[in-house]
Parts: structure tokens; C-alpha cells; sequence
């Protein structure tokens, strides 16, 4: 076990973990902060997906060990950031959500789309949201949601 | 099978080298009278040629390959299949926001997962291509060319593709590579790092040369 000290939506923490403890458990289990959800634990749905000193980033394969002095911001810390609160706003306005457990890794993977390419395409859209899975199917209206928040950041 | 395949290339390496220096030898002229100086200059190229070939085995090993592809995309594995996750590569050759290569790859291997990982993990430009659009490797010479072609090598001349091999981050990850989340051990180029690097300099000290195309 190693104590790590961690920066977590502005907020200093500190856990004593196993090393390869993904971070995802570390928020979930030792954190508490369970907006962050397990999906698949191999990268592959995006629902884990928080960022790490900006960038989106699947917790459920990053072990805590290789985090280090980044900046951790989950989908509980998300909305204090205009372009967090914007996509948020939209996500309500469009109402996106079906059963909406992949909706805080949806939302933190647009996030990361609009603070890079304020004004996405569909190309843009369809390549750095192509690794959220929504079982549900919301995509069109996850579309629609990022076209309304990019609106909204004018 | 890996420690067994990589004991055979380097017999086949010395052999070669050795076979090299053999032809290399002017008719008539006995090895213990002729100086070292006299027969070094046309067997160095002999010599780079071969150290090429050791170069090339590596290059092409998936460990190398599976990021200097022709796509819009990396591979996985050691059957070099497309990157899962929908994976693209993005104008700077790491992926795109939202889903850059650093999503899940960290600055070192994450054992505890089986995410490879190591700094400033990314694809290789597409420049530096060794593979065509249906993932088809290309061949030696055609490596060779584009490997020391500075328009498209980040201008590298041979001393720095030597050092290249040498230091950089993602070369030597090749090396170590870590396991996937399975717990097997990911395959191994046929080379040792330290081999790489002494074919390398030979090879460069040969003067780069590039076989020709069959």
C-alpha cells in the first residue's frame, strides 16, 4: 500500500492504496465520488472517462500509481467550468439522458471536444465521442446536446 | 519460442556478417597479412547491408509497426489488427480531443491494467509510413528509402537516426513492453535494444546503404 496525494475538482485528498489501484476505484471506493461509473474496465465504453490535467482520460485502466501531480476533475467537479456548465445546460435543454449511466463519461468526453474545437463538425463529433457507448442510443440527441452547447459558448 | 527465435536470428546474424567479410575478402590475400584498414572500407557497406536487414526485422516487428502505419489509424496486437475503441489518428498523430492516445496511455506501462504505456505516446507521422493503405508492410528498400530520406525523417542524417534509436522514449518501449491485461507478455522484437543499436551504427557507419528492390 502507498499514500498518494491526489487533486481532485480543486480539493486536496489523500488515500493509501495498492499502486495499481485504477483511479476510477480510487474516486468510487476510497473517495466516495460514485458519479464516475464502471462500465467495462477496459477502456472500451467511456463511461469511467474523467480528466486528468485536461484530458479525458479512461480511469478504469490508469492505475493511480502513474497519476502524479495532474489534476483530477470528474463529472461532480465538472460543472464549476463555463464550457462544463454550458454542456451540462445543454444535456438538460435536449434531454439527452435515457437510463443515463454513461452519461457523466458522455459528458466529460464533450467537454474535452469543446474546450479544444469550440465549433465541432460531425466529423469532429463522430471521431472524439466514438469511444462512448450509450446502450440506450442517445446519440442523436448527444449530437444535437454538443451542437447546443457549442452555441451556447459563442 | 521468443528467447529460442531471437538465439537463432543472431547465429543468422553473425553468419551473415561473417559470410560478408568472407566475400569481402580480395582474392589471394591472406587474413593475417592484410591489415585491418585495407579491408574495413568495402566491408563496412557489406557489413551495413546486413546490419540493415537486422534494422528491418525490427522496424516491422508489431512492437514498431503498429504505430507506423499508412492509416487513419493504429493497430493492436501481434496479429496488427485495427486499434479498438474507434481509435483515430488525429492531425497531430495523437489522437483527437476527447479521445487522444493519452485517454489510456500513460508515461509508463500500467501493469495492473495492461495499458501499454510511455512518454509522449503517439503514432509515428504519416512521413514515416511503413506500411501501405491495406496494411501491407513495405519491403526492406522501401523502408530503408523512406527511413533516410530527411524530407520525411524529421531530417534526421545518420548520427541522429542512431541517436534516435538510442534515446527515444518509445523505441525503448518497444523493448519493454509490458503485459496486456491478460498477464501474457507482449512479444518481442528479434533484437535486444543493445543489438538494435550496434546493427543501427553499423549500419550508419556503412554508410546507410539500402538494399535494392527485388
Amino acid at each position: 500500500m502507498e499514500t498518494y496525494k491526489l487533486t481532485v475538482n480543486g480539493q486536496p485528498k489523500e488515500v493509501t492504496v495498492d499502486p495499481g489501484t485504477p483511479l476510477l476505484w480510487v474516486l468510487r471506493e476510497d473517495l466516495k465520488m460514485t458519479g464516475t461509473k464502471y462500465g467495462c474496465g477496459i477502456a472500451a465504453c467511456g463511461a469511467c472517462t474523467v480528466h486528468v490535467a485536461g484530458v479525458a482520460t479512461r480511469s478504469c485502466v490508469v492505475p493511480v500509481s502513474l497519476i502524479g501531480d495532474r489534476p483530477i476533475v470528474t463529472i461532480e467537479g465538472i460543472g464549476q467550468d463555463p464550457v462544463g456548465r454550458a454542456v451540462q445546460d445543454a444535456w438538460v435543454s435536449e434531454d439527452v439522458v435515457q437510463c443515463g449511466y454513461c452519461q457523466s463519461g458522455q459528458i466529460m468526453s464533450v467537454v474535452a471536444l469543446l474546450k479544444r474545437t469550440p465549433k465541432p463538425t460531425d466529423t469532429n463529433i463522430e471521431q472524439s465521442m466514438g469511444g462512448n457507448i450509450c446502450r440506450c442510443g442517445t446519440y442523436v440527441r448527444i449530437r444535437e446536446a454538443i451542437k447546443a452547447a457549442s452555441q451556447q459558448l459563442k | 519460442m521468443v528467447c529460442s527465435h531471437r538465439a537463432m536470428l543472431r547465429v543468422f546474424f553473425v553468419t551473415l556478417v561473417a559470410c560478408a567479410g568472407w566475400s569481402a575478402t580480395p582474392p589471394g590475400a591472406s587474413g593475417q597479412s592484410v591489415s585491418r584498414k585495407q579491408t574495413a572500407t568495402p566491408a563496412t557497406r557489406e557489413a551495413g547491408l546486413v546490419a540493415w536487414q537486422q534494422v528491418y526485422s525490427v522496424l516491422t516487428h508489431p512492437r514498431c509497426i503498429n504505430c507506423h502505419t499508412a492509416t487513419n489509424y493504429p493497430q493492436q496486437g501481434d496479429d496488427r489488427h485495427r486499434h479498438l475503441f474507434n481509435v483515430v489518428r488525429g492531425a497531430g498523430d495523437k489522437g483527437v480531443p476527447g479521445l487522444n492516445c493519452a485517454t489510456c496511455h500513460q508515461s509508463a506501462n500500467a501493469e495492473s491494467t495492461g495499458v501499454p504505456g510511455a512518454h509522449n505516446w503517439h503514432l509515428a507521422p504519416l512521413s514515416m509510413k511503413w506500411q501501405d493503405l491495406n496494411d501491407k508492410i513495405l519491403s526492406s528498400a522501401d523502408v530503408c528509402r523512406s527511413l533516410t530520406n530527411r524530407s520525411k525523417n524529421h531530417n534526421l542524417d545518420g548520427p541522429g537516426l542512431l541517436k534516435h534509436h538510442q534515446v527515444e522514449p518509445l523505441v525503448h518501449w518497444a523493448f519493454q513492453p509490458g503485459r496486456s491485461r491478460d498477464g501474457a507478455a507482449r512479444s518481442l522484437p528479434p533484437l535486444t535494444h543493445d543489438e538494435f543499436v550496434a546493427a543501427t551504427r553499423t549500419w550508419v557507419e556503412g554508410g546507410m546503404p539500402c538494399p535494392q528492390n527485388p
